[in-house]
């Protein structure tokens, strides 16, 4: 479920109601009243241009933080309905209201619960759908103080303009293409879309297909968190501002180094007096360093100045409450020109030779190398891997730089390899490690089989023996 | 890596013949520190085998010698700032190998691609947005185009390292060339243990060795670091190739 509030930045004491007035950042309007509406004003148009379509109305800078501090108790009211409120910016709200369905007995006596909740100057819009972009969408359609309730997804979106992606560049490509609508995009080959526009292409895809993001997640590594305790109370808001930017740094740093992001991050803190405030943002891009601090910084600011921090913070946890491979962001130190040209580069050569021949791969856990490695499409997002586990029986390490599975011929004298053949050539077996027994798994069929590290004069082998056969499955070239 | 490779023997050899000259004979601590100052690590920066920036090494050597964990290795330092890729022509390249000596997952592509025909436009491709790549030459690719190729990689700035499935490489292309001699392994032992080194025996010929024939060895303890025992001698004169 999305609940948004279009107007919520003028919910400010210094905006009046009898005139028209424009709340903008440096660059766009982010919110206009009925006046300045009525004047020709709408959202997203550059501030330069709503001050000389409404030269007489006022305009006020954006100002997050406040904003953020007068939404919370909103959020808070919402929060003793429905656990786990996801707050994307002031004004806008995902919930997952799976479970919170079953428990109050149906979808719409959950909506007329939460709108009954909310009491807020202006009514909020209220869109459900089955994925938070389309629930965002849905929100977009809906009256003030009205629900919008989507059934499927992909049927929804098929109208919805193509503007409503949030990569500006590519939705001008779309239109210059000829595609206005979700639905036109959708309706393209996806091999085509991701060999011409890459990962970006696939995200928009995907989203146009009502397939949002959280239909692939990854595991969250249960260790990567930040955890940051003070042993004096944090009461200033610069000191919880430093401690909010240190800890996403390296939050995001964390990530990075698992070659992951994540577009969903619980903000923990511990008040003095032992109050534990919880609260889950979300983004529609994966959160990078400067996006995370700002919204950990906002969150402790709010809570500081409605008193849900009394006596200072003691402890910060951050932790992502999901994680995905997918739209990982650049950091401050990597080469981010290397990056372009290498994915220009290799889109251009999914075009030459197919996107099956560009691959990626990820780690996964197996016995064998081959096991070790989950394959997917350059571009596109990994398979859920297996997690790592002992796996009893592994080919030790290090692992052959060439995997291979094609049949060979070795000669044994008391089941010790003496010769092997390799293409018309008997080499002699210098010496040899195993076996290492491999249990098959005899509910699909596969033998169980012993593998053995052959060391030739021209070079060094990993064999399988089973079925009676000898098999190579490695070179280690 | 055990302590009585075939490289380490001649290491340790040249040490001796170096305290020799001296006129007296190479106490232990003056053997090591020798065989230290021959001994350098592929990843360090002052060594010649690391693949640079518009220049284009030659792996040359049949399967099994190890050249590909060379190549890994040496794409390795590249990958730790930017994305690499290997072009695979049989479709037997394994990425734990290059995940084992740190290339990390997120940095690396495989390109699969066993025509002859279509390899020369890949590689194109690939060297105008790659920082690092390790491609294997299939047969049937003319010369003249190896050496445009080999051109377009020095106007690219791409750090790059070819090996011949089959055959050599045509003179003129590589600023140094890597010919594999032997291998030799250590760790089984006659169904105990388990491969856990290898010593690799390499001639170096071409501008990275300014000219003059070298002979190289390069111990591979199955960690990242691949190390280069040095100088091993020059090769009885020859012309230089590459």
């Amino acid at each position: 479920m999305c609940i948004w509030w279009e107007t919520w930045a003028l919910f400010r004491p210094d905006a009046p109601s009898d005139k028209p007035c424009v709340v903008a950042d440096n660059q766009h309007v982010v919110a206009a009243n009925q006046a300045a509406r009525t004047a020709g004003v709408v959202r997203g148009m550059k501030r330069r241009s709503a001050e000389a379509i409404c030269p007489g109305g006022l305009v006020l800078d954006q100002d997050i933080s406040a904003e953020l501090a007068r939404f919370e108790p909103v959020v808070r009211s919402i929060e003793d309905l429905v656990p786990m409120v996801e707050v994307a910016e002031p004004g806008l709200i995902f919930i997952d209201i799976d479970g919170a369905v079953a428990f109050y007995g149906g979808e719409g006596e959950l909506v007329e619960l939460v709108a009954k909740t909310i009491q807020t100057r202006e009514r909020p819009r209220i869109g459900v759908a089955n994925s938070p972009f389309a629930a965002r969408r849905a929100a977009g359609v809906a009256h003030p103080g009205g629900v919008y309730a989507v059934t499927d997804d992909a049927t929804f979106l098929t109208d919805v303009a193509i503007d409503s992606l949030t990569n500006q560049d590519l939705v001008a490509t779309f239109r210059w293409l000829g595609i206005s609508t979700l639905g036109q995009l959708s309706q393209l080959p996806r091999d085509t879309i991701v060999s011409r526009f890459g990962a970006e292409g696939l995200r928009a895809h995907q989203l146009a297909s009502g397939q949002d993001r959280s239909t692939q997640p990854r595991a969250v590594p249960v260790d990567v968190f930040v955890e940051r305790r003070f042993e004096d109370p944090l009461e200033r808001l610069e000191q919880v501002g430093f401690a909010a930017r240190a800890a996403a740094t390296e939050l995001v740093g964390e990530l990075r180094r698992n070659g992951s992001a994540t577009h969903r991050v619980e903000v923990e803190a511990e008040a003095a007096d032992g109050a534990i405030r919880l609260r889950v943002w979300r983004n529609a891009d994966p959160f990078d360093e400067v996006m995370l601090a700002e919204r950990v910084w906002w969150q402790l600011r709010a809570w500081i100045e409605s008193h849900g921090i009394t006596g200072g913070m003691v402890r910060l946890r951050l932790s992502p409450a999901d994680v995905s491979g997918g739209g990982r962001q650049l950091g401050f130190f990597e080469d981010t020109m290397a990056v372009m040209e290498a994915d220009r580069a290799l889109a251009r050569v999914q075009a030459l030779i197919g996107p099956d021949q560009v691959l990626g791969a990820v780690p996964q856990g197996g016995r064998d190398p081959a096991d070790r490695v989950s394959w997917h499409r350059w571009g596109e997002p990994p398979e859920l891997v297996a997690p790592a586990a002992p796996w009893p029986g592994a080919t030790p390490g290090p692992s052959p730089a060439l995997v291979i599975s094609q049949r060979i011929e070795v000669e044994w004298d008391e089941e010790q390899p003496t010769r092997v053949r390799l293409r018309s050539r008997w080499e002699p077996v210098l010496n040899w490690a195993g076996p290492w027994r491999r249990t098959g798994r005899w509910w699909t069929g596969e033998p169980d089989a012993d593998r053995y590290q052959l060391v030739t004069s021209v070079g060094a082998l990993l064999c399988e023996r089973r079925d009676g056969g000898m098999y190579l499955i490695g070179l280690y070239d | 890596m055990a302590a009585t490779t075939l490289l380490q023997q001649r290491v340790r050899q040249k040490a001796l013949q170096t305290a020799n000259q001296r006129g007296r004979q190479a106490s232990r601590e003056e053997l090591a520190a020798l065989i230290a100052t021959h001994t350098t690590t592929l990843s360090g920066p002052a060594t010649e085998l690391t693949l640079v920036p518009g220049r284009v090494i030659g792996l040359e050597g049949p399967v099994g010698t190890g050249l590909t964990r060379l190549a890994l290795v040496m794409l390795a330092e590249i990958a730790s700032r930017a994305p690499v890729a290997i072009v695979d022509t049989r479709g037997w390249f394994c990425p734990v190998a290059a995940w084992e000596v740190g290339i990390p997952p997120a940095r690396l592509s495989v390109i699969r691609c066993s025509d002859a025909e279509k390899w020369p436009s890949v590689l194109g491709a690939l060297l105008t947005g790659l920082g690092g790549i390790y491609a294997e030459v299939p047969p049937g690719v003319p010369d003249q185009v190896l050496r445009r190729l080999s051109a377009k990689a020095r106007q690219e700035r791409a750090a790059v390292a070819l090996r011949p499935m089959s055959g050599q490489l045509p003179a003129g292309i590589t600023h140094m060339r890597l010919t594999a001699e032997r291998v030799t392994w250590s760790g089984p032992d006659r169904g105990h243990g388990r491969l856990s080194g290898r010593s690799l025996s390499l001639y170096a010929s071409g501008k990275g060795v300014r000219g003059i024939e070298q002979r190289f060895g390069v111990e591979d303890d199955g960690t990242s670091d691949v190390h280069l025992v040095g100088n091993l001698g020059a090769v009885s004169p020859g012309r230089a190739v590459g």
